[in-house]
This record gives C-alpha cells, sequence and structure tokens, in this order.
C-alpha cells in the first residue's frame, strides 16, 4: 500500500514540478529561518547552564529606589563577602568576581638581552577567589585552579592567551606584569572559557590582586562598583526568601540608611543573568525573553507562511487529483486511507524541504554567527534535541500544511470527482484560500510595520543629538592613577596642528563606567535619597565636547574636588529651577569627605544609552583617578594627530602599549544588540515577503487557468486587457486591505511595547502604516499582474474551446 | 443477486427538485448480461450508480445479495464494492501517475492481497485482456482501446461477482468497440454477471436482457435469451 502511495506521489510530483518546486522552496525557506531562530534561541538559552550547581548558584544584586525611579546594580558593597563568609553560612561558597575590562600585560623575558614583549587586552580579565573553583564548572583540563590561584599574585592563563603570549614555550612559572603595576606568576593553562557564559574571561588571577588594579577597591559600605560582584551556592534545602531577608538583616547594620532612601539586596538566579538588562553582565551583552519569545514566534510565523502557501497551493490543485481520487474511492479506498495518502505525500514534500533547509542552514549559519557574534553549533547527528526539533517539525508542517488538502480531497463523492465536479469542494476551498492569503498578508504586514519601526529607531540613536559632540573625538585609556604623567605633556599633546582639544577625564560623557554618590545640597542637613553620578573631568571637558554651560562658569584646574559643575537634571530633583540660583551653592559629597561651591550648570547629556533616563550629574576634578584622554580632532590629518599622540603617549608610558577608540564607535557599540536585532527583523521579514510572494504566484497562476473561459468570453464581449487585469487585482487588493486592517493595530500595539524599553524613542507616525500597506499592495498586485497579464493577452479562441 | 424495489432518486437543488429514478423495479440474476439504454438523462447512469454502491437511493428498497443495503453507510458500501463489484467507465479512468500493472493491481491492494497472489493474479488479468506486452507503459502511451483492456482488467482482477460498465465504447472507434465487447461478452460467459450501460444498439445486443428507461422509469424491458435464466 505504501509503495503504491509513494510512487504515485514520486510521480505527481515530478508531473507537476513548477507546483512542487513553488512547495518545496516555499517551505524550504520557511524551515529554514526557523531552524536558524531555533538555533540562536537555543544558543541564548544555553548560557551557563553547564555548571553542575547552575540550578543554586545566585548573584547579590542591590535594588534601590530612589527620587529619579529605581536604580538596579550587580555591584556589591566590597566588605559583604567577608560578612557573608563569617555570618551567612548558607551562602557558601561564595567568591568575589572583579572583571577588568582589559589591561596592558607585559612578558618578561627570562634574560636581559631579550626586550619584553607587550600586549594589550580590551576586555574580561577575572580575578577570582579559590572559591570560584567549587561554585562554577568551567574546563580546567585538569588544572588544579584552586591550588592554582591559592597564592597572591598568581595566573591562570587560557590556552589562547598562553599561544599569543609564549609561543612554543612553555608559560608555566613565567612572569606577565599587568598595567605596570602588578607581576603576575602563571601557575597553569586552562581552555579557553565557552562562548555560553556571562563570566567571560582571558585569564584568571587571584582575586587579592585586584586591589591594586582596582582603582575603585575600598572597605566602605558606602560604594559599590558594577565589575565587582559576588556570587555564591544557595546550600541544599536551605530557603531562598529567608537567606535573603537574613543578609539584609545583617547588612543593614553596617550599611546605614538615609530617611526615605529603599534599598535591597536580591539575589538572582545565575540562569537569568543572560536575560536582565536591568544588571548588566561581565558579557556585557544580555538578551530579553522577549526578544527570544519574538524570536520564536518569527520562526513561527515564517513556517506558518509556507505552510499556508502549501495549502493553499494543494487545495487549488486538488481538481487535479479529483479523477484518482474517484477512482481510487470506486476501488474501495476509505477516507482515512485517502487521507493517509495525501498526507504521506505532503511528508514527502516536507521531507525534502527539510532536507534542504538543512543544507541552507548549514551554509548560512557561518555568516549569520558572524552576525550575531556568536558560536553556533550544527550537528544533527550529534545533538538529539536537534534532531527531536526536526522530527517535531516535519510532523507539525506535514499535519499542518497536509491535513485540510487532504480532508477537502477525501472527501469528494467518488461520481462527481470522475466528472471533475467538484464545484462544492471548490467554493469552499475558494473561501478559505482568501482567509489564509489574509493570514500571510497580514504576518508579511506585520513584520515590514515593525521592520520599518525598529529601522527607525536605530536611526535616531544614530542621529539624536547627545548633548556633546562624538565625532572626530578619540578615547585614549590611560594606565590606572597614572594620568598625572601624561598631564604633565599636555603642551607637546596639543602641538600637533590637528589637535584641537584634549582633555583628561574618568571617562567620555557616556560610557559604561559609572561612578555614584550620595550628597547634600546647599543647607540641607540629610542627604537626599538620591545619588548623583559623578563625572571627573579637568577642566577642558566641556571644550572638547562642545557641552553648553547655562550658568556660572566652568570650574578651575586643580587636582582634587574643589568646585563643582551640576546638570540641569540635578537642579530639577533639588527642586531648583533657576540655574543661575544653584551657582554659588555649597555641595558636600561622600559622606563628609568633599566639599565645595557649584560654579557653574551644564545642559543635560546622555550618560549612557537612550534607553537610559538622564540622572543629575555632579563634575568636578578628581587627578588620581582619571582613566582616559580624551581627543578633539581637525577632521583631516587624523592619521599624523594619532601617530603624534602615541609618540607623547610611550614617553609618558614607556611600558604600556598605546590604544585608542573613535568616540562615535563606542558610541554605537552601545546599540549593537538592538542593531542586530534590527538586522534579524530585515531579513526575515524580506523571506516571509518571499514566501508569501512564491505561495501567491502559484494562487493567481492556478485561478487564472480556472477563469480562463471567463476571460475568454468578457474578450469576446469587447474586455480590454487592462479592465483584465483589473479583475484579478481587485481580488487581491481588497485581501492586502483586510490584512491590513488586522496587521496595522497588532503590530502597533508591540511596536508601542517595545519602544517603551527606550526613554528616549520616536513616536510612530501614520505614514509607516501607509507605506507598508502600499508596499505589500505593490508586491502583491506585481504577483499578480504577471500572470493576469498572461490571461488577458491569451488568444479567446483558444480560451473557449477549453471548455 | 440484486433486487429493487420502487427505487427513487431525487436531486434537490436551491428551489428545484428533479426526479432522476421514479419507482424502479429491478431483477437480476446470477450469470446475466443486462443492457440498460435510453436516451441522454433518463437516469441510467444514476442507476447504475445507485446499483454500484457509489450513491444512496432517496427511497425505495435495494437488496443486493440478499441484503437490503440503500441506508448502509459510505464505509459499509466501500467494503461491499471492493469485495464484490467491478468497473468500467467511458473515459476509462485509469490513475495517470501508474503504470499498466500498477493500474491493475489497485484493487487488490486494498483488498489487502498477499503480494504473491497479487502478482500472480495481474499477470493472469493482463494475459486474459491480452495486453500483458504493456504492463510497464503509463496510460498515456496506450490508444484508447488499449486503455479500456486495461481497465477492463482492473475490474475483473478482484474477481467481482457483478462488473458494472458505463458506456463502455463510448470513446472508442468501432474495431475497438467491438474487441472490449467480445472481452465483456467472454468474461459473462465465465460466470460473472454484468450491467452495462449503453447507447449502441449493437453493443446491447451482446446483453440476454434490455431495459429501457426514459424519465427515470423503466419503460420495457426485452429479453433476448431466456436459456440461461
Amino acid at each position: 500500500m505504501f509503495k503504491n502511495y509513494f510512487l504515485v506521489a514520486v510521480r505527481t510530483l515530478r508531473r507537476n514540478l513548477a507546483y512542487t518546486t513553488l512547495n518545496v522552496v516555499g517551505l524550504a525557506l520557511g524551515i529554514t529561518c526557523s531552524l536558524l531562530l531555533f538555533l540562536v534561541i537555543r544558543h541564548e538559552l544555553s548560557y551557563d547552564t553547564f555548571h553542575g550547581k547552575a540550578d543554586r548558584i545566585y548573584r547579590i544584586n542591590v535594588d534601590k529606589i530612589s527620587a529619579h525611579g529605581p536604580e538596579n546594580n550587580a555591584g556589591t558593597p566590597f566588605p559583604m563577602l567577608a560578612l557573608l563568609k563569617a555570618s551567612l553560612p548558607e551562602l557558601t561558597p561564595a567568591t568575589h568576581l572583579f572583571n577588568e575590562e582589559g589591561g596592558t600585560f607585559m612578558v618578561l623575558s627570562l634574560n636581559d638581552k631579550e626586550a619584553p614583549r607587550k600586549f594589550r587586552e580590551e576586555k574580561n580579565v577575572l580575578f577570582v577567589e579559590p572559591e570560584f573553583f567549587d561554585l562554577f564548572d568551567f574546563p580546567t583540563d585538569g588544572v588544579n585552579g584552586k591550588q592554582a590561584l591559592k597564592d597572591l599574585n598568581t595566573v591562570l592563563l587560557t590556552q589562547t592567551i598562553a599561544d599569543k603570549y609564549f609561543p612554543g614555550e612553555n608559560p608555566v612559572g613565567r612572569v606577565l606584569r599587568m598595567n605596570n603595576q602588578v607581576n603576575l606568576k602563571v601557575t597553569g593553562v586552562i581552555p579557553d572559557a565557552p562562548e555560553n557564559t556571562d563570566l567571560p574571561y582571558q585569564m584568571l588571577v587571584d582575586y587579592e590582586s585586584s586591589r591594586k588594579i582596582n582603582t575603585f577597591a575600598n572597605d566602605s559600605w558606602n560604594s559599590t562598583y558594577s565589575n565587582q560582584q559576588i556570587y555564591f551556592a544557595l546550600s541544599p534545602g536551605a530557603n531562598l526568601k529567608q537567606a535573603e531577608d537574613r543578609l539584609n538583616e545583617v547588612a543593614a547594620k553596617y550599611r546605614p540608611r538615609s530617611p526615605g532612601e529603599q534599598e535591597r539586596y536580591t539575589f538572582q538566579p545565575l540562569t537569568q543573568v543572560h536575560f536582565d538588562e536591568r544588571y548588566g553582565n561581565f558579557k556585557g551583552r544580555t538578551i530579553s525573553k522577549t526578544t527570544l519569545w519574538a524570536m520564536a514566534l518569527i520562526g513561527m510565523f515564517l513556517v506558518l507562511v509556507a505552510s499556508i502557501n502549501f495549502v493553499n497551493l494543494a487545495t487549488a490543485q486538488a481538481l487535479r487529483r479529483a479523477k484518482e481520487v474517484g477512482m481510487r474511492k470506486v476501488l474501495g479506498a476509505s477516507k482515512p486511507q485517502l487521507m493517509t495518502q495525501f498526507l504521506l505525500e505532503t511528508g514527502m514534500i516536507t521531507l525534502t524541504a527539510l532536507s534542504l533547509s538543512v543544507v541552507l542552514t548549514e551554509l548560512l549559519l557561518p555568516p549569520l554567527s558572524n552576525l550575531l557574534e556568536l558560536q553556533l553549533a550544527f550537528s544533527i547527528l550529534h545533538d538529539p534535541l536537534l534532531l527531536l526539533f526536526l522530527v517535531v517539525l516535519l510532523v507539525a508542517v506535514t499535519f499542518f500544511a497536509g491535513f485540510y488538502p487532504a480532508l477537502v480531497i477525501s472527501g469528494f463523492q467518488p461520481i462527481s470527482a470522475l466528472k471533475s465536479k467538484t464545484a462544492t469542494a471548490r467554493a469552499a476551498g475558494l473561501s478559505l484560500r482568501r482567509t489564509l492569503v489574509v493570514l500571510q498578508f497580514t504576518v508579511c504586514q506585520v513584520l515590514i510595520i515593525c521592520t520599518i519601526i525598529v529601522h527607525n529607531q536605530m536611526e535616531y540613536f544614530r542621529s539624536a543629538s547627545l548633548g556633546f559632540d562624538k565625532e572626530a573625538i578619540v578615547n585614549i585609556p590611560l594606565p590606572a592613577g597614572k594620568a598625572k604623567d601624561l598631564m604633565v605633556l599636555r603642551p607637546q599633546l596639543e602641538a600637533h596642528p590637528a589637535i584641537k582639544a584634549t582633555s583628561f577625564a574618568i571617562a567620555p560623557p557616556s560610557a559604561n563606567i559609572d561612578m555614584n554618590t550620595s550628597f547634600r545640597y546647599d543647607e540641607f542637613s540629610v542627604e537626599r535619597n538620591f545619588s548623583v553620578n559623578m563625572k571627573m573631568a579637568d577642566e577642558h571637558y566641556l571644550k572638547t565636547f562642545n557641552i553648553p554651560l547655562l550658568a556660572g562658569r566652568m570650574y578651575e584646574k586643580s587636582d582634587t574636588m574643589r568646585e563643582f559643575l551640576v546638570n540641569e537634571t540635578f537642579l530639577r530633583q533639588v527642586g531648583e529651577t533657576n540655574p543661575q540660583a544653584a551657582v554659588g551653592k555649597d555641595l558636600v559629597i561622600n559622606g563628609n569627605q568633599n566639599q565645595g561651591k557649584i560654579v557653574g550648570v551644564v545642559k543635560d547629556f546622555h550618560l549612557t544609552s537612550l534607553r537610559d533616563k538622564i540622572q543629575p550629574v555632579v563634575m568636578s576634578t578628581f587627578t588620581d583617578i582619571y582613566l582616559f584622554l580624551n581627543v578633539k580632532l581637525e577632521q583631516k590629518n587624523t592619521k599624523a594627530a594619532l601617530t603624534h599622540l602615541q609618540n607623547v603617549y610611550q614617553s609618558a608610558y614607556p611600558d604600556d602599549v598605546f590604544h585608542y577608540e573613535f568616540f562615535d564607535d563606542s558610541i554605537a557599540r552601545f546599540y549593537e544588540g538592538e542593531q542586530r536585532q534590527a538586522y534579524l527583523f530585515k531579513v526575515f521579514s524580506v523571506i516571509a515577503i518571499l514566501i508569501g510572494c512564491l505561495g501567491l504566484y502559484g494562487l493567481v497562476a492556478f485561478m487564472v487557468a480556472q477563469r480562463t473561459k471567463e476571460v475568454g468570453v468578457r474578450k469576446v464581449l469587447g474586455a480590454s486587457s487592462a479592465s483584465i487585469v483589473g479583475l484579478f487585482c481587485k481580488d487581491f487588493a481588497q485581501l492586502v486591505l483586510i490584512a491590513f486592517v488586522i496587521a496595522g493595530p497588532i503590530s502597533y500595539y508591540f511596536m508601542e511595547q517595545w519602544l517603551q524599553d527606550f526613554t528616549y524613542r520616536i513616536n510612530i507616525g501614520y505614514w509607516v502604516f501607509l507605506a507598508a500597506c502600499v508596499l505589500t499592495l505593490i508586491i502583491a498586485l506585481t504577483t499578480v499582474s504577471v500572470q493576469a497579464l498572461r490571461a488577458a493577452f491569451s488568444n479567446p479562441v483558444k480560451a473557449l474551446k477549453t471548455e | 443477486m440484486l433486487k429493487t424495489i420502487n427505487l427513487q432518486k431525487k436531486y434537490t437543488t436551491d428551489e428545484v427538485e428533479t426526479t432522476a429514478l421514479a419507482n424502479v423495479n429491478l431483477h437480476v440474476r446470477q450469470g446475466e448480461f443486462l443492457a440498460i439504454m435510453g436516451p441522454s438523462g433518463c437516469g441510467k447512469s444514476t442507476l447504475l450508480n445507485i446499483i454500484g454502491l457509489l450513491d444512496n437511493p432517496s427511497g425505495g428498497e435495494f437488496y443486493f445479495l440478499d441484503q437490503e443495503i440503500s441506508r448502509h453507510s459510505e464505509r459499509q458500501r466501500a467494503n461491499l464494492r471492493k469485495e464484490h463489484l467491478g468497473f468500467v467507465f467511458q473515459s476509462f479512468n485509469l490513475i495517470d501517475e501508474l503504470t499498466v500493472y500498477e493500474n491493475v493491481e489497485l484493487p487488490l491492494i486494498y483488498l489487502k492481497v498477499g503480494a504473491t497472489e497479487r502478482k500472480q493474479r495481474v499477470e493472469q488479468a493482463l494475459e486474459q485482456m491480452q495486453i500483458a506486452h504493456r504492463r510497464n507503459h503509463f496510460p498515456q502511451q496506450l490508444s484508447g482501446g488499449q486503455q479500456q483492456r486495461v481497465a477492463i482488467a482492473r475490474a475483473v482482477v478482484s474477481k467481482p461477482k457483478l462488473l458494472l460498465a458505463d458506456e463502455p465504447t463510448g470513446n472508442l472507434d468501432s474495431a475497438h468497440g467491438q474487441e472490449v465487447m467480445q472481452l465483456l461478452s467472454s468474461l459473462n460467459e465465465q460466470g460473472t454477471t454484468i450491467i452495462m450501460v449503453t447507447h449502441s444498439p449493437s453493443d446491447a445486443d451482446y446483453a440476454h436482457r434490455v431495459v429501457n428507461l426514459f424519465d427515470g422509469q423503466v419503460i420495457s424491458e426485452n429479453v433476448k435469451e431466456l436459456a440461461i435464466l
């Protein structure tokens, strides 16, 4: 029986090659996209799930509610870990993790003849305590990490770094000098960190060494630093909520709160770190579960659109199979037997499409991995979950695409089927096909509208005024605590004609470096219940970044904090309306450590990405913690200027590696995630439209064939070719418009939700909807016209003969 | 073998009711060769479809192999059909995607006949219809007469008790038509009961009895040969 079904299926598909191709290509495109999305989603969900204790490892976060809204931070006060170890045994093992965003490394030579080799790393030097190895199960290749990092000034290199720093040599026992501050002895080489972790590292250094590297390290309960975090494993059987309460209770003794200040330490599961943008992670990339759901939905939509094609084409084609079905029924075939036969045929098409998809996925995965900067794996044979996904996809698509056509076809009455008089089936099928086409158009329009809106938001990011200049500015990182060495060379630095201005600061205006502190303004005796963002910079900062002053003047040159600038948001939050009024007021920050007068008010500028609200800012001088030299260049001759900067830099820091980044590039990196999403949206909506067009083309071809006689009669009665084309176009234009009525509100709702993530965002204009509608109309009508023209230009005599 | 008592068939479309068969009483015995004649639209094919269990009557009784089956479900009719009936149509109705051999094999597949026996019976039927040399050809590669021989082979391969033929020579030239009629006639001689709808008096000559229909009613019966009854 199955052999017979198989033979008929193969021969039918071969005979209707155009139909088969449309179906296979459409389905293959849809399945490929869903397969790629499956791989991406699975990868994203796999972050840090490979640790044996993954389900009971937590990170301690700080949640604050202050006057300018909630503040979420993963940084914890430095003394907290000691407290944990002393009084909260249920929260152990626990470790500090300090993530240093790169640094310079000098390989000390074994003898004096050889010059030391210097390297610069841009990211992820991780300082860990020995408990790190009790908590996490990173691959160590047999190296006893706990033992290797038990002493001060020790480092474990990953294989990549070992090969880079010590090509052909044994690194163990050798010494690296980091940031020209600490000597680290290599105690072992471990495999590279897996890609799917939010605790990436290029090397692991003993935690105690971070105290010399980390300029912010102190023993105060009042300051936190987002790169300094605590992870712990909850003891089996311990109650999470109770443990959290206990920590807050115990910590309250050490961390006095101002009145009105609400602050709570919360525990975040390790497996959630990847999905919560509020706290961030050392990887520097999170992805929300909503985005993953959106991806899954897009994947399903694409398979849906392709399946709809299938249903449309198959029911349209059903008439051609009428005789066969009729005869099989006459010979005693039952309805279930016929349904099995047609489902099997669908299964074969799906299987062919699936095989093609596997090949396509294999081809498309490397470029996609590059685009998304993910290491996506695809090996069917060694991947049971993937195999399962493919089988489920095969069954689901076969059933979804094949069930209705099979039902229609197997329901033919044998006598009418033999005479090809399946009028009732045809009429019912037609209205269903229309519904399905509307559904396809709806999906396409939703995707088009979303794509346009996401694209516009990205453009807004690129072009929105941030409150400062970002073009032709380079940021040069400086060795920590040594800004002065270069500051004394400022005249040399500015000697080059292409250099317009230079400024030393803790960071450029928008950066991922955040320093927050409490403060007292004017005559208020209590601290306000919000903290301020500290921007430490020299007196050239405003000029270099072209940030306007609203009142007062720039502070004077100084090595320590003496005078302050504040921003507009600061004024608003302390209730000051007139910028001028703030000038001359007293300001005390950092407990009682620093005090001085406000000498000026600057216009608001963005501190981080446009996702976040502008925070209250206090600016002042503090030479010791400057980490960047910012240089405003002439648009031309930048190359020579950079060489000049490098020479001056090297004369100040002969042992460091010169490195720079253009400011606009680093700002663009804030939106990398969104840019990728925007790109994915574009690619997938184009594919959805393409699949939709394939189906439409097939469907219209069939409808044109069905109406050959009608067209013939109309032409005999004097209809013009244009009116014939119009006849077909009118039908489909109606469907597009119905789809638009559905797609418009749906996409508006979802995009409003998405845009709410951004404090600074575009408004959705009506023209977006209009554009999507017109675009779909053009695409649909072009597809229809190609076929309709063929009908319109046909010879009416021939057309009438066919009846 | 079969008997109809006041068999009726009405078609209703919107407000129009058309009577296709009105009180048809027919009795067909085992081994008989019956021809049904009449002008277009007289109800010949409707009657044949009901007898062939492809359609249910609107009224009256229908006995097939001593069973009253006018109210049988589609599944029950399908079972009776595949076990006891064979069909030959004017337009052959071969499945284009199957070869001659596979077309003839199809009824046996639905009857779940084992592979070895199937092969044997298909070969036998093809030999009998003198079409075995074309076994691997597709229907479009055959002449009309050859296609009808394949259709007959398909109809008899399951050894049906009753063979129904709806204008079996209608699409054939006279030479091929005669060939087909001779085949049917010899099948009848071997014991197969045949009911045939035809327009052609010369085809009707092969039958033992001719029933004339007009406006859905039997208006006359001519018995040609009583010997076998």
